[in-house]
């Protein structure tokens, strides 16, 4: 098995079913977009056209399964903005968060617009989302995700993530950083190598930066989650460390149906904050979809 | 509604829209219109969104006829209406986009690039 994830060997339980799981394929998933349609009568609708869905969650409704449709773009329920393709633990992200109708809604590294668009699916249009992407080749598919989706309460913005302007404060915000993509090996195969950014600041400093800044854009009973989609304790639970030290913050407990495992507290010699056990770690063998790390973050009562 | 040189912008009203107005937008809501020479176009997605509401000027196609139009042809057909954008339903209540009809025939004014062969 590729030596990539020989050093998780100890942190990851059952790693053999963990190794055996990354020879399947990743299983497609779609959210169903209620800004547009109904869930059940496009359920309907595409099991008559012989597409076929399964519920991937007992909780939303939204959430399903389509195991015999490899390019779920080329269904016309994806140009109508019925649809769109979603691992099932990228979509926790927005769920977790739960943002409530008419709040600000701050998404920091938002392209290409799936978080986004859940979101402003979960507020019922309302409120008001900023969809921050700092790279401008990466704006273009933002876009046309919102207008796909019928989103009508986002605003574009290309501020770099970690000097968001701190004039305004949001209810909720949403950093789904930069990662090196491991959880995505499924997809990415051999070649999600770690990725340094221009060699001027390694992947968990920029982390940690834009992670205080979207905490330090939090209203006093605002709620953030961090989110990655690998699973180095180096870019998951040592960057939330570094906030709990550098601020007073707090993370709160994550309930979700699937079978998740908490955050380490310690890793290699490295010790952190014991409230990372708060924060949830999703593996493939667990869950049948990308590796996924989220944590749950407000400013301490 | 918010204007950028020769297109619209939609954007629902929210009480905390006032509190961002300083940051600065690469782009607001959905692009609803865009001028086009002389005349003002509802994009697909605006007639998307909002099509539903529509009273008249709504044409319902099969398969066949979108696939027609999606290959670049002109469909006749005998409609009691002025020339100009119709919208294109497939099946029950699927908008997909916009039409144009001229003189007893419609053509697509769909985004070409987004639909593919599959989805027809």
């Amino acid at each position: 098995m590729t030596p990539l994830f020989e050093p998780y060997s100890d942190i990851i339980p059952d790693f053999s079913a963990f190794q055996d799981s990354l020879r399947n394929p990743l299983p497609t998933c779609i959210r169903i977009n209620r800004l547009k349609t109904d869930p059940a009568s496009l359920r309907q609708s595409l099991e008559e056209k012989g597409v076929q869905l399964t519920p991937a969650s007992r909780r939303h409704d939204t959430l399903f399964l389509a195991p015999h449709v490899s390019l779920p773009g080329n269904l016309l329920a994806y140009f109508l903005g019925h649809i769109h393709p979603q691992a099932l633990t990228s979509a926790m992200a927005s769920l977790v968060l739960a943002p409530q109708e008419h709040a600000s809604v701050l998404d920091m590294c938002a392209a290409p617009g799936g978080k986004s668009s859940h979101c402003a699916e979960i507020m019922n249009n309302t409120g008001l989302i900023i969809s921050n992407d700092l790279y401008a080749a990466r704006r273009p598919a933002l876009g046309h995700t919102l207008a796909r989706m019928g989103v009508l309460n986002a605003v574009i913005t290309a501020y770099q993530a970690q000097e968001f302007p701190l004039r305004q404060r949001f209810d909720y915000v949403l950093a789904d950083v930069p990662c090196s993509c491991e959880g995505k090996f499924r997809q990415l195969g051999e070649a999600a190598a770690y990725r340094e950014f221009g060699g001027k600041e390694t992947l968990p400093d920029l982390q940690k930066r834009i992670l205080l800044r979207g905490f330090d854009l939090l209203k006093e009973n605002g709620r953030l989650v961090y989110a990655t989609c690998t699973y180095n304790p180096s870019e998951n639970e040592a960057v939330v460390h570094r906030l709990l030290n550098e601020r007073d913050a707090d993370l709160f407990p994550i309930d979700v149906e699937f079978h998740v495992e908490p955050g380490l507290t310690r890793w290699n010699d490295e010790t952190y904050d014991k409230r990372l056990e708060r924060a949830i770690r999703f593996y493939p063998h667990r869950v049948d979809s990308v590796g996924f790390f989220l944590a749950s973050i407000g400013r301490r009562c | 509604m918010l204007r950028q040189k020769r297109s619209w912008f939609l954007i629902r009203n929210s009480a905390v829209l006032p509190a961002f107005a300083r940051l600065k937008p690469a782009q607001a809501g959905i692009k609803a219109f865009r001028q086009v020479g002389d005349f003002i176009k509802p994009t697909t997605r605006i007639i998307q969104g909002f099509g539903r509401w529509a009273s008249r000027s709504m044409l319902h196609l099969d398969r066949s006829q979108v696939r027609a139009l999606w290959r670049g042809e002109k469909i006749s057909m005998d409609l009691s209406i002025d020339n100009g954008y119709v919208i294109l339903v497939i099946g029950a209540h699927d908008i997909l986009g916009l039409g144009l009809y001229v003189n007893g025939r419609v053509s697509s004014q769909l985004p070409r690039k987004e639909i593919r062969s599959p989805m027809l």
